[in-house]
């Protein structure tokens, strides 16, 4: 009952800031100590107890997982490119990085099933080379 | 001399009895894994691979139609190979699983379980039919691309729901035991 209450407050308060869900994903697994594994969040957890807050944050990182992973592959693709944007990064840069460091790859929760995993991570792969394919499209003014 | 051969016997016999606790010690603990093993591909089967949403993501046409109007050639392709590894995966994983619900219902189910004549025929049939479509969906889909065959693919989904239905009734013997209200009782007595 209390994770629910948790679950409920953490979007009221933080998640309905953060529209899509490659974002929340990406801020759900920053909450992640990438040592133990565990979330930590100080506001939540003020507002329950810690293990009540890391439960939240862990069903939440789960259930947007779970969306990325069956949202359609032109959706995936404007996500990112909205991300890219937010970030203020050079396209080339952001591409460059993503591709090289496949920073998706530990934004997944711990006990995911490893197929959902190898989809997202390969509507990732096909996601970030539709974008480079996008933006060689373009004139090199634009593109930089 | 007949005391050798009293000692030899009593030794025979000994060792005869070691050997049978230890066969019998193996086999308690073979069925046991047996039982996690099940449990385990139910799991994997009802949670990883089975949900209706990601079996239709990834063999979804509406991705192959958008790549193909964003992005034809090479990038169409490098989308085609991706799409077959992740359908070639799900279906040796589906295969794997059924496997391992087979190998529980012909050994150990039966010592837990009491299943009707008709619902262990209607079960073989089931797996029957789910390992061999496994099989021609794996040549399909190396062949012929994921989107080959959508059909067969629903009908794996399916069968595989149903046998995990099945299993999960005969499985239901491992979930925690729902204690009545004991304190209740106990105050009427």
């Amino acid at each position: 009952m209390d994770v629910q209450q948790a679950r409920e407050d953490l979007h009221r308060r933080t998640l309905s800031e953060i529209v899509r869900p490659l974002d929340r994903l990406i801020y759900l697994a920053s909450m992640r100590d990438y040592n133990t594994g565990v979330y930590h969040h100080d506001g939540l957890a003020s507002r329950f107890t810690e293990e009540v807050a890391c439960e939240a944050l862990a069903d939440c990182h789960r259930e947007v997982f779970h969306q990325l992973v069956v949202c359609p592959l032109e959706d995936l693709v404007d996500q990112l490119e909205a991300y890219r944007k937010s970030t203020h990064t050079g396209p080339r840069e952001f591409l460059t990085a993503w591709r090289r460091l496949e920073p998706y790859r530990v934004a997944v929760p711990v006990e995911t099933d490893p197929l959902g995993a190898e989809f997202l991570f390969s509507n990732f792969k096909i996601a970030l080379a539709i974008l480079e394919a996008r933006l060689d499209s373009l004139p090199a003014e634009l593109s930089a | 001399m007949i005391q050798l051969i009293f000692f030899l016997l009593v030794g025979a016999l000994l060792l005869s009895s070691l050997f049978f606790l230890a066969r019998r010690g193996s086999r308690a603990e073979g069925n046991a894994q047996v039982l996690v093993e099940a449990r385990q591909a139910l799991n994997a089967l009802q949670v990883g691979l089975l949900p209706r949403e990601l079996v239709a993501r990834i063999f979804a046409n509406d991705d192959r139609e958008y790549v193909a109007s964003v992005a034809p050639g090479p990038l169409y392709e490098l989308f085609l190979s991706e799409r077959k590894k992740v359908a070639l995966s799900w279906v040796n994983q589906v295969h794997t699983q059924v496997l391992s619900l087979k190998r529980f219902h012909l050994g150990a189910a039966r010592f837990y379980t009491r299943l009707s004549l008709r619902t262990e025929i209607e079960l073989a049939w089931h797996f029957a039919a789910l390992l061999v479509t496994c099989r021609a969906l794996q040549c399909l889909v190396y062949v012929a691309g994921p989107f080959a065959a959508p059909r067969m693919v629903g009908t794996t989904a399916t069968v595989a729901a149903k046998v995990c239905e099945i299993s999960e009734k005969s499985l239901a013997f491992l979930n925690p035991v729902q204690f009545g209200p004991v304190a209740d009782r106990s105050v009427g007595l």
